[in-house]
Formats: structure tokens, sequence, C-alpha cells
């Protein structure tokens, strides 16, 4: 297979756009059905995909850490990392090379075949990036600080912190696996995985029109989620501004990971009516206590809301408007020493200060819900504004 | 990865290697064994019928596939296929559409496919120079000598080292056995892969206890390793170091014999490295005596040596990929630095594996994993 060989045969249309600088442009334009477009999120543009876009069903993430101490390999890294994952996502093979059978495949071959599944390749960087392997210090935002001690966690080292951060999107589990395998792939020698994290059901919407999806709770979560129609609340509340002290970061956004165990045993134990006053909202029907319909506003000013209930100790009511973009996902990693389930929510949120998080992090503490849950990983990471033709990313930190 | 004795078919197929079609701009790499030849332009129209090539025969080098479908309503792609292997294609040609692609095409016979056609596929040849053979390259023909030679020499080191260590078994000298234990496999653990080419050999001298499906089978290297390590008793040892020695032995006879391909010497640089992360690395191998490192050492000495052998031809053909696992493989030995010890658990230079701690086996694991991404690009740089 070659470099720009798509690998979706079946459509075949973006499949000759994938080959590349055929005669067949007019081919690929008349072929190119409204099912295939919207199976493709662009990926050069201001802004890095995977943040406003609707959120995708499926979670690959990962955090590696740095291992070279040159700073030209991993800028290098970085345009490759860029060009293989505009290539992923347009659902074409990695690029590098042509079939041979003494060497192995560029790609590693799993998604071959598969839709592009709105695959979106998020990456972002952390602040131990920025001390002074890399001549980095200069250009490290003062709003990219380690996060505080935050209740209720019990942070497992294996699962915290990273250098570089890659989020893959999808609608299909193996796409975004294919993404991060891929990427890990051509990091060898310049990176290493840190920790990794499969998420296999989203819990939230970002755009309005997408339903409300259930955690592993039971309840409808991100019900009060920014959506990307709300542009203004998103302006202010997500994208990065001149407010930097980073002119490189403007457009860009700060990622929040926290790897959320519920104890499920517990929680699936707990009475109705209590679930429900932990949460603030009927399990069923996902409206808030006292209201009637899913999306009414709760009313924060009435006692059927419990003074400790989860959506009254994070609405924007209660923490000076702080909001966040909640993108995160049910997973599970099976069982742990004990033999309950470990699973959870693999929380992600996206702001325009780290800040924002803690704000409404610290509000969380007297939680009714922290009974159920611990944070046992985290992470935090500014992800640069998105690349336009023949720029890669990290471009602007490294000029 | 499996180890072949002769990779003439594989080398074969491999001349076959293709440009990025379409002028694929993501890819910049030239033809690393494009045939020479005047190639040219081949017309393929589609229709219900089939997609009959013009002309049907064509001398290597570019050929360009003009693929047009007039009015085929059933058939909207051409393949171009070469046993069965899809090299190149234009999709999506609906009624009144045109496209193409373009090829470094070598010397054999090829298919073209139509699928939906009535007729699907029809021949299609190229003539001219056979593809080049490494043969025809001195620096690569000198490679395998030597490597060859290499390989002579350590297998002689080898039984040598593994009769001393049998004379110590059966003189039930538990001590020296177990200093002489890895005096002798450092040999082996060199040019596993090269043993591996030979049946049960590699079963026979290094198998482990869960190789074989009847424990009683036990045998070779391990089954004494075991003896004096854990049971920390030889009785029963002699027959057991007696038939290593015999196998040893016809190891020496058969490399005597042995000619190896470029190619085949990467792809076993390369298992090399894959056994160090699969079973050195995580302390399965040297599960009694705790001497990984030692095997960690030769498995990488016996990877460079044959990456060594192969230099001169690959800083002609990819100084890139050559420089890439110099500087992987100067890695992995930053890594293994700080366990070296003098004179080492049992006289191997090194610490006893069991101390070294899961994270630390973690950052050698990294260490060596990039190497063997590199290395992997070898084979494919040392086939002409």
């Amino acid at each position: 297979m070659t470099s720009g060989v798509s690998r979706r045969a079946l459509f075949s249309g973006l499949g000759a756009l994938g080959i590349g600088g055929l005669v067949a442009a007019d081919a690929s334009a008349s072929a190119l059905t409204a099912e295939n477009a919207t199976q493709i999120v662009p990926f050069r543009a201001d802004r890095q995909a995977g943040i406003v876009t609707p959120q995708q069903d499926r979670l690959t993430f990962a955090a590696f850490d740095v291992v070279t101490k040159d700073r030209g390999e991993l800028v290098s890294l970085l345009k490759t990392w860029t060009t293989a994952a505009e290539s992923m996502t347009k659902g074409d093979l990695v690029p590098g090379g042509e079939a041979d059978l003494q060497a192995p495949p560029a790609d590693t071959g799993e998604a071959d075949g598969l839709k592009p599944g709105n695959l979106t390749v998020t990456v972002g960087f952390g602040p131990s990036l920025f001390d002074d392997r890399f001549g980095l210090t200069a250009k490290k935002p003062a709003a990219l600080a380690p996060l505080p001690k935050l209740v209720p966690e019990q942070l497992d080292p294996a699962y915290t912190g990273g250098d570089l951060c890659v989020q893959a999107c999808a609608d299909d589990p193996q796409v975004t696996f294919h993404a991060v395998r891929n990427l890990a792939r051509l990091g060898t020698g310049i990176v290493v995985l840190r920790w990794m994290q499969l998420g296999f059901g989203r819990t939230a919407s970002t755009s309005s029109a997408q339903a409300t999806p259930r955690n592993l709770m039971g309840f409808k979560d991100g019900t009060r989620n920014l959506r990307a129609e709300q542009t203004d609340l998103i302006d202010q509340n997500v994208w990065i501004g001149a407010e930097t002290d980073q002119p490189w970061l403007r457009g860009g956004s700060y990622l929040v990971a926290r790897r959320i165990r519920m104890f499920i045993e517990n929680w699936d134990r707990d009475y109705l009516a209590d679930q429900q006053n932990v949460f603030g909202r009927y399990k069923a029907s996902g409206a808030p206590l006292g209201g009637a319909e899913e999306f009414d506003t709760p009313n924060l000013g009435s006692t059927d809301i419990p003074d400790d209930a989860h959506i009254r100790l994070a609405s924007p009511e209660h923490n000076g408007g702080a909001r966040l973009l909640r993108r995160g996902y049910s997973f599970t990693d099976g069982i742990d020493s004990t033999g309950n389930l470990l699973g959870g929510l693999f929380f992600i949120a996206f702001m325009k200060d780290p800040q924002q998080f803690v704000t409404v992090q610290k509000a969380l503490a007297g939680d009714a819900l922290n009974e159920y849950i611990q944070h046992i990983g985290s992470g935090l990471f500014a992800c640069p504004p998105g690349v336009t033709d023949g720029q890669h990313w990290g471009q602007g930190m490294f000029t | 990865m499996r180890t072949t004795i002769g990779l003439t078919a594989i080398a074969a197929a491999a001349t076959l290697a293709l440009t990025a079609c379409g002028g694929s701009s993501a890819s910049g790499n030239a033809p690393s064994n494009a045939p020479a030849g005047q190639g040219g332009d081949v017309t393929v129209t589609l229709t219900a019928d089939g997609c009959q090539p013009s002309p049907a025969s064509i001398s290597s080098g570019a050929v360009n596939f003009k693929v047009s479908n007039k009015d085929a309503g059933a058939v909207s792609e051409a393949e171009l296929l070469s046993g069965g292997q899809m090299l190149g294609e234009q999709e999506n040609l609906t009624p009144g559409l045109d496209g193409g692609f373009s090829l470094e095409l070598a010397k054999g016979d090829y298919q073209i496919y139509c699928p939906g056609a009535k007729q699907e596929k029809f021949d299609f040849h190229v003539t001219g120079d056979a593809a080049k053979s490494w043969k025809d390259n001195p620096t690569l023909v000198t490679a395998t000598t030597d490597y060859g030679k290499w390989i002579v020499d350590q297998v002689n080191q080898l039984v040598t080292g593994t009769q001393a260590f049998a004379d110590a078994v059966k003189a039930g000298d538990i001590d020296k056995a177990g200093v002489a234990y890895g005096q002798a496999r450092v040999f082996y653990e060199k040019v596993e892969p090269v043993a591996e080419i030979w049946g049960d050999l590699d079963l026979n001298i290094d198998g482990r206890i869960d190789d074989f499906d009847n424990p009683a089978d036990f045998k070779g290297f391990h089954k004494i390793e075991q003896a004096i390590f854990e049971t920390k008793k030889l009785d029963g040892m002699g027959p057991v170091a007696d038939e290593l020695v015999k196998n040893v032995t016809s190891l020496q006879q058969l490399v005597a014999k042995a000619a190896y391909q470029p190619a085949e010497i990467a792809n076993g640089a390369t298992e090399l490295v894959d056994e160090i992360q699969k079973t050195k690395v995580t302390g399965e191998e040297e599960r009694y005596s705790h001497i990984d490192l030692v095997d960690f050492k030769a498995n990488l000495d016996g990877s460079m040596e044959a990456f060594d052998v192969l230099l001169p031809a690959l800083q002609k053909s990819a100084p890139d990929v050559a420089k890439t696992v110099q500087g992987r493989n100067a890695a992995v030995e930053a890594a293994l630095k700080p366990y070296e010890q003098s004179p080492g658990y049992l006289n191997t230079g090194y610490v006893d594996y069991s101390t070294v701690t899961k994270d630390q086996q973690k950052v050698l694991s990294q260490a060596v994993n990039a190497l063997g991404e590199a290395m992997s690009q070898v084979a494919a740089k040392v086939t002409q």
C-alpha cells in the first residue's frame, strides 16, 4: 500500500482523493456522498479538532514522556505526528514509503477498511515539557502550573502527568486505538507511553444536536455542559485568548483529565431517593429535582436540591460563573485486586484557564457524590491552536 | 518473527517494490530498487466485458496506467495485481470519468483486475532485465561471508564453553558449573536466530520447562540451570549435559555449511532485539539463575554484529537508518551501564537481575523497543 492509498475501498470517492494528485479529481467530487463527508472532521483549522467537535462515542487517550534530549528530534516528531494524524483523520493509512516485503508496513493496518469515524487527534503539552530540556522554559504559560491537591483524590503516579498528551476520539474504538498506537510507534526513541486510557462511551454532549448520554451511575451526564453552538460562552470559557502570557497558545485550550473511579458496587446498593439527592436530578428523566424536563434550569433556590447535591456545587451559579467544556468518557479496566469493578469516568474538560477546573473541583470538596468516587489519575495539558496548511503541532512554541 | 533458512522467494518478490502511485506528496522516498528500463504508458479501458490493457506487455521501468470508463455501469475500478497482491489502483471511475496511477515495475507477470466485469482479470507482462540481486553487490556479498565466519567462530566458542560447563556438571562441582553456565550461554545468545533455523535444535538446547508438553522431556541449558540454581542438586544431570554438548556440536556442523542472505541477517538482528524485550527484560529466560543481563548483552552484541557486517552497504543505501540504529544502540548500552559490576554476580560482569526493579526494567525495555523499531528498517535497505 502506498502512503496515500485510502483505507476505505468502499468509499472510493475519498479514496481517489487519498491517492492524491490523480486525474480523477472530478470523479472524487462527484462521488463524495454526504454520508462520507460527515465521517471526516477537518484536520487543518485555526483551532484543534476534538474540542468543540460534536463528541464522538469512543476515546483512546495517551500521555507520553519525552525521552530524547534533542530538541530537533522532538520538533521532527511533532511534524511526523501532524502528517500522520492528518492522514488518519481522512481515513488514510499512515504515510511512509512503499510496500516492501522486507520492511514492516508503515501503517499497522488495523484500521484499513474502516470508515474515518470522525476521528480527531488532539495534542497537548504538559507542565513538565517546559523544564530545561528543550529550551522551552520561557515559553511556559503561567497558567500551566501543576494542579493543587484536590478532594477527593488519591492519585496513582502511573496514571498522572506526562510531557505530552494525545486525545484520539472517533465513533469506532479501533480507529482511536489505531491512531494512538501508530503515533506511539512513530515516536519510539523520542517518546515513551506514560499512561493510556480507553473510553468506551461518551458521557457528555458538546453539541445541541446530541442527546445527553448516561454515565456509569445511570444518570444523564452533561445536561448543562457548554455546547459548540454557544459560541459566546465557548469564547469566554474554552478558547485561550489575548489574556495568556504566551502568544503561541492563543486559540488553544487547557485540557484537564481526571481518571475518576466509581465505587460501583456501593453505588448500586444506594436507594433511589438518595441516588437522586446525590446528583440533584431524577434518575429516569434527568430533570433537576423539583423540575419536570431534563433541560429545565435547576431551581437552586429551592430545597428540592440538597445543599450537597452534585449539580448544585458544580453549577456556574455556585462557582462565580466558572464553566467547563466537558468531554469525558466511561471506562472500565476490569476488576481490582479485591474483585470489585474498576471503572468510572475518565473526565476530560477543556477550558480557558485551569483555575476554572480548580474552582469547581474545590467547590466539589463537599459533594455528596464523593462517597462514591475517587480521582485516581490526573493530567493537565496546554493544547496549542490548530494547524493550518504547512504548519505542524507546536510550531509556534518552537519559534 | 519466523526464521527461514533461505529467503530467495522473499527477496525476489521484494523486487516488485513500487513507488507511490499518482504522485502522492507525502511519500518522498525514491524507489529502493527501481528496475532500469523504459516503462511507458498503458491504456486500460473499463467496459462491461473487462479491462484489457494496451499494450499487454511493456518494458520494465516507470509505467503509467491511464484508466478510463466509457460506459461500464457495473465496473468502476482497475487494480494492478502481482501474485494476488494489489500494487496500485484507480477506484471510483463511473462512466465518463478517467484517472490513472503510476508505478515502478520490474520484470514479471502481473494482472489487471476490474471487479464486476464479465472477465475480471487480464494478464499484463513486464519484460526486460531481471531485478537486481544482492549478489551483484560486492559489499553485501562480503557482508554475508563475514557474517558466516563470525557465526562459525561464535559457535566454536559455544562448543568449547559448553564442554567446560558439562565437565563441571559431571564433576559435581556446582559452584564451578554455575559460573561456567553463563560463560557458555553468552555464545548461544549471540547466534540464536541462526540456531532457530534447524527444527528442534533450539528447543533442545535452549527450551524452557513450559516449552515441553511433558515436563519430563525438559532438557538443555535451562534444565541444568534449574538443577544448579533451584534444586541445587546435580543428580542425574550428566546425561543431560552430554546431550547438550551433542546438540551444540550438531549446530557447529550445520553452521559450517550455512550461507545467509543480507535481509536474513538483518531480520535476525531485529529478532535478537525482540528476544531481549520478550524474554530478557522480563526475567523469563534465566528464571533460576537470574543471569538475564548476560543474555541481554549477548543478544545485543549478536544483533549489532549482524548490523555491523551490513553497515558498509547500509551506509550507501540508507545512512539515516544506520545512524538511527547506532544512536538507539548507544542508548541501550547507556541504559545497561548502571548494572555493570566487576567481577559481578557469578563473574558475569553484571548484577543479579532479580535485584533490578520493575521500574528499572521498564526503562531498559523502552530503550530496547526503540532499537528494535529502528533495526526493523534495515532489511529492506540491504536487498540489492
